[in-house]
């Protein structure tokens, strides 16, 4: 072998190794494989050599070069390496800092209720109706069993309207129960529906009722519903939204178009039923009303009240939001202060 | 109602004398319990005493010897105080006594050197009162020896509970007692209200001209002598939330409370011709009722008179003339029935609601007059020494006719589940007073009454639900016949998530605006927001029109925030609005379409340290509505520009869907009306009507991106003012040719481009779907691009 090829071959790896920048290894490289190095003049001096030589000079050249090459590419991937650890180190920043920040809003507790109420029975097999919120006399009361001078009726309790023909006792609906009456006037049982919506009563805003408010209402309407039905959907209702450990207790009650009526009380989810703030002591929690539907009822709506049971129930989404998450005034449902709805979720 | 355990003892023997237990039962029968008040003397031991003597103690100034009977014969009690003398009835505390709570047992202890056998009491030591200044001296009605607690009706519960409108019967003693007897199956029973006979005749007379008084029943009782009615009395009207006012008023307003018969007391001399004549109020009458108001009466009113004028309002109050004062001695006790829908009328009609009201309008047991007349008399006579004259004279117009109801089996099973035999059925109906006998497949009920809620078959299945409790049917759950969202449902939620996702919070606002919150906007004289529909009966001017518009509420929000430092507000609201148009037929309730309103103030954008917040403007207001078009797939929204209050006339633009239809308006709030509520800065609104948004856009079809090359080119125009970015986008877009976008990129006004022009600069891209597209073919569409904007009006920057 040249004498020159096998110093470069002993020297070349210390040169690479000791460059200790790209832009020294660039110096090393020429200096060992570039135009003026060893290599370049061998294979110059290639043409002057014996033919019979020449296939073995070229080889081992060749094989020198490559050697080279190879400690020239490692060296310089390391030294790549370095330099972007270098500068990726100079980039490093305090990602504690604000910069980029996306606001996002949140849907208010009302809605965001009603959609956790609502999809429960969804997934019962229920259907979700809406209804109008300026509504007659006949749909709000007399549909509902609720004859001409009841208290409810009186201008005290009841918002009304200045529409249409004074014998058209336009309101503000004081329930969603009037969606009852409009829902099977179009629908042929079997009824299953949940109806979400505002409500309406002449009262002025204190801590826990204001003159509008919103209910979720439901009607079960087949031939064979019973009272046992209605508990059952009411008790998987309660488990659901409240927990899975939750009781649940029916009071018999009065409301004019179900029969027999019933309060429904769960288990304080404050105390689990020992007594709090919540539930105010008795470890019960009032969450709504409920009750088989009156025939006078389906006798109103054109339906055989021979052939078909149902059952109905109306809570207050204002009421369970508040005992839920301890809000203490009803007007924060209502102020649309940032600060509070920013706590929603 | 009130009802005190101590009181309800005297009609049943409950099997618990446990408040809490009780107090479960009424709740399982559907009278809710509000609250249980445990009342308990603050004592032990205290009984009534008779000082039989009075002597100065030998070796003290300040105190005497007394001797002391509690029963037993006297004994010696040291006394301080010096407010009685001997014969004083007095209550005592014997060692073995406890005062205070249990902080103060009484024992037998020396007083200088004379042994003190207990402590006569002060008010203040019996936790009756701050009186410490002498001891309680009792009166003779007092028996010597008796616990004294008893005379305070003590120890009892006060159950509050809430009666539901249908059950009137609910409102008595004697109807609780009822129904906690057929809860518990025991018996229960009425206290005495047989006849007591009267002396010689009266000479009363009873005449009902109106059909509204269906009974009257009246008897005069003489001697009555006023004055305080007995502890025991007070004691029992006070648990039951009736002030004490004197014997006659106070045993009327017991019997009540007592059968829920109301009753009344006139002062029998004061009766002109001693007749009692029930008839319609005359037109222009007046009648000041007991508690003072002049009443101005008509015809739709019933009045109790005599010869001469009108003495009370027919079961609602009484009046002023013939009422009972100290000086009464001949009293006629007046117990009747009302047609309870009148009464409610004329409780309405003179916004007067009285005790008496309240039971009458819901129904009072229409047997109890008699039996309640016969109670009175008894207790005016025990409390107040007055004597009956002669008989008990009744009137009656119209029979008390009980409702015959065919209760089939089958309801009950098909209501609650069960099959339930007859003899279960009657078993759970006869303890509520309801006869029931059974055929083959039915039970048929006599009506009790008392009970005017219960007519029809379905009236006894809730009964026997009750009294078998709601507790005993088993559950089950049935499940819908297949539900879900709707189309227009799920795309509202997608709708609602995609506002929040871009930085606006739901906001809820009611559904009302006063008329000076329209005006503050500054809508146009035609603007249809303007005829708002009217609240008859608000409560405050804030309340009086149902809204037209979200944007009120809002900005009341946006103002809300801004006060309290929030300075970035981006709120949205889904919601109703009102429309005032006519109605088009009997019974159609008025347009109430949902929208959807947004308002932001302030800046939107990213923040941070040294972010470039934008502050909020028109612009900000157009792009959230294209964001949220393509959010829920409504394809480009198309904009144009309007002078609409209350938009800034030239800040504001309508919005059209993609075929055309426009759902709305967005825009900077005209400053006037941005001063109007104080917000600082461009106050950005819109108003969407949401249906269109909602509606099912229908199927769409996959569209395969090529894989071609793009081109790019970008061209900047001279144009007229009134030529719109949208004009010119839209003029290179129908540009045959394989346009991809085209986008606005830079907009400038100022050196180089004359007044009243502006230059736009657009980027264009260029791809076919199948190859490359050569240099000749991109100029060709430079070209043609170009030319199209010429139509317009517009030359390319630098070329003009």
């Amino acid at each position: 072998m040249d004498p020159r090829l096998e110093t470069l071959r002993t020297q070349a790896p210390g040169l690479v190794d000791d460059a200790d920048s790209l832009e020294a290894l660039d110096a090393v490289e020429q200096q060992v494989v570039g135009r003026a190095s060893p290599i370049a003049e061998i294979r110059r001096g290639l043409g002057q050599l014996p033919a019979e030589e020449r296939p073995i000079v070229g080889r081992a050249v060749k094989e020198v070069a490559d050697e080279i090459a190879v400690l020239v590419d490692r060296r310089r991937s390391v030294l790549e390496d370095e330099a972007e650890t270098a500068l990726l180190a100079a980039d490093a920043v305090d990602l504690t800092v604000p910069m980029d920040e996306r606001a996002t809003g949140t849907h208010h507790l009302i809605t965001s209720t009603i959609d956790e109420i609502v999809d429960i029975f969804v997934g019962l097999g229920y259907r979700v109706a809406d209804g109008p919120e300026v509504e007659t006399g006949w749909y709000n009361f007399d549909a509902l069993n609720t004859p001409a001078d009841h208290p409810a009726r009186a201008e005290s309790d009841t918002l009304y309207v200045d529409f249409g023909e004074p014998e058209d006792e336009m309101l503000l609906r004081t329930q969603t129960s009037p969606m009852q009456a409009r829902y099977m006037q179009d629908h042929d049982p079997p009824v299953h529906v949940v109806v979400p919506g505002r409500v309406f009563r002449n009262e002025t805003l204190d801590a826990t009722h204001s003159p509008v408010f919103h209910q979720v209402e439901g009607l079960a309407v087949d031939t064979d519903i019973t009272f046992g039905d209605l508990k059952g959907t009411l008790e998987h209702f309660a488990r659901e939204f409240f927990g899975p450990s939750t009781g649940t207790r029916f009071r018999p009650h009065f409301f004019p178009f179900t029969e027999p009526s019933a309060e429904v009380d769960v288990t304080c989810f404050g105390c689990d039923g020992s007594g709090c703030k919540v539930c105010g002591g008795p470890g019960w929690v009032e969450v709504l009303g409920c009750g088989m539907v009156d025939p006078a009822v389906f006798d109103a709506v054109g339906y055989d009240s021979a052939g078909v049971t149902g059952f109905a129930f109306g809570m207050g989404v204002e009421r369970m939001a508040m005992a839920r998450h301890g809000l203490t005034h009803i007007r924060h449902l209502w102020e649309n202060d940032l600060r509070v709805l920013g706590q929603f979720r | 109602m009130k009802v005190s355990l101590r009181w309800l003892a005297d009609y049943v023997d409950l099997p618990t004398s446990d408040p809490d237990e009780i107090a479960r039962a009424l709740d399982d029968l559907g009278h809710e319990v509000e609250g249980i008040e445990r009342l308990a003397p603050s004592f032990e031991g205290v009984l009534v005493g008779r000082v039989e003597t009075v002597e100065a103690h030998p070796d003290a100034d300040k105190v005497r010897l007394t001797t002391v009977d509690t029963g037993d014969g006297p004994t010696d009690v040291v006394c301080g105080a010096w407010n009685f003398e001997a014969g004083a009835i007095v209550p005592v505390a014997r060692p073995g006594a406890v005062l205070m709570d249990g902080s103060f047992p009484i024992t037998e202890r020396a007083i200088r050197g004379v042994t003190s056998n207990g402590m006569i009491c002060s008010a203040k030591e019996l936790g009756l009162g701050e009186d410490a200044d002498g001891i309680m001296v009792l009166d003779d009605g007092f028996e010597v020896g008796t616990d004294f607690a008893d005379h305070l009706e003590m120890p009892d519960a006060v159950i509050d509970l809430s009666i539901t409108p249908n059950r009137p019967d609910a409102m008595s003693m004697i109807g609780i007692a009822r129904e906690l007897a057929a809860h518990f199956g025991i018996d229960w029973r009425m206290p005495d209200t047989s006849p007591m006979p009267g002396d010689g005749t009266s000479a009363l007379t009873i005449e009902i001209d109106d059909d509204r008084c269906p009974r009257f029943t009246g008897r005069e009782v003489r001697g009555v002598e006023m004055g305080p009615s007995p502890l025991w009395m007070q004691l029992r009207l006070e648990r039951a939330g009736v002030r004490a006012i004197s014997n006659v008023v106070d045993v009327s307003n017991y019997v009540m409370l007592e059968l829920g018969q109301p009753t009344h007391a006139f002062d029998f001399d004061r009766v002109a011709g001693a007749r009692i004549v029930v008839r319609s109020g005359h037109e222009g009458e007046k009648l000041t009722t007991l508690d003072g108001v002049e009443r101005l009466l008509g015809p739709e009113d019933i009045v109790v008179a005599d010869d001469e004028h009108g003495s009370s309002l027919g079961g609602t109050m009484g009046g002023e003339d013939s009422e009972v004062s100290t000086s009464t001695t001949n009293v006629l006790v007046e117990v009747a029935s009302w047609d309870p829908p009148t009464i409610l009328r004329q409780s309405r009609r003179h916004a007067l609601r009285s005790e008496a009201s309240a039971r009458y309008e819901r129904g009072v047991d229409v047997a109890m007059p008699i039996p309640a007349n016969h109670r009175m008399v008894r207790l005016l006579a025990e409390t107040a020494g007055g004597a009956p004259v002669g008989e008990l004279v009744v009137t009656e117009t119209v029979p008390f006719v009980p409702a015959t109801i065919r209760l089939p089996l089958s309801l009950v099973e098909r209501t609650l589940g069960v099959a339930l035999p007859a003899e279960e059925i009657i078993d759970h109906l006869t303890p509520l007073g309801v006869e029931a006998t059974a055929t083959d497949d039915e039970v048929v009920a006599v009506q009790p009454s008392w009970r005017p809620d219960l007519t029809r078959p379905i009236d006894l299945v809730e009964e026997v639900a009750r009294l078998r409790g709601y507790a005993t049917f088993e559950s089950s759950t049935p499940s819908g016949a297949g539900g879900g969202l709707s189309t227009e449902q799920v795309r509202e939620r997608r709708l609602r998530a995609a506002l929040t996702g871009l930085g606006l919070s739901e906001a809820k606002t009611f559904s009302f605006h006063g008329h000076g919150a329209l005006d503050a906007l500054g809508l146009d004289a035609d603007d249809p927001r303007q005829s708002a529909i009217e609240v008859r009966n608000p409560l405050r001017e804030e309340e009086s029109l149902l809204r037209t518009t979200l944007l009120p509420g809002l900005l009341d929000a946006a103002r809300f925030n801004v006060a309290h430092g929030v300075g970035d507000v981006a709120l949205f609201e889904i919601g109703r609005v009102f429309l005032d148009e006519e109605a088009p037929e009997f019974g159609t309730v008025p347009e109430q379409p949902a929208v959807l309103g947004f308002v932001l103030v302030g800046a939107s954008g990213s923040s941070g340290v040294g972010s470039n917040r934008r502050p909020v403007d028109a612009f900000s207001g157009v792009g959230l509505v294209r964001a949220l078009a393509a959010s829920i797939g409504m394809g480009a929204v198309g904009v144009e520009s309007i002078d609409q209050r209350p938009l800034h006339p030239g800040r504001g633009a309508r919005v059209l869907r993609d075929d055309g239809l426009e759902f709305g308006v967005v825009g900077e709030l005209h400053p006037k009306a941005a001063r109007a509520w104080g917000l600082p800065g461009r106050v950005v609104v819109g108003e969407l009507t949401v249906a269109p948004m909602l509606q099912d856009p229908g199927m769409w079809l996959f569209v395969e991106p090529s894989l071609q090359p793009h081109a790019d080119f970008d061209l900047a125009f001279v144009l007229p003012d009134s030529v719109s970015a949208a004009a010119v986008v839209e003029a290179i877009a129908a540009v045959d040719g394989a346009t991809e976008s085209v986008v606005p990129f830079d907009l400038y006004r100022g050196p180089g481009v004359r007044d009243g022009q502006h230059s736009l600069a657009v980027r264009i891209r260029l791809r076919a779907a199948d190859r490359t597209l050569t240099s000749d073919e991109v100029a060709e569409m430079r070209d043609r691009c170009i030319e199209s904007v010429r139509q317009l009006g517009g030359t390319l920057r630098g070329a003009e």
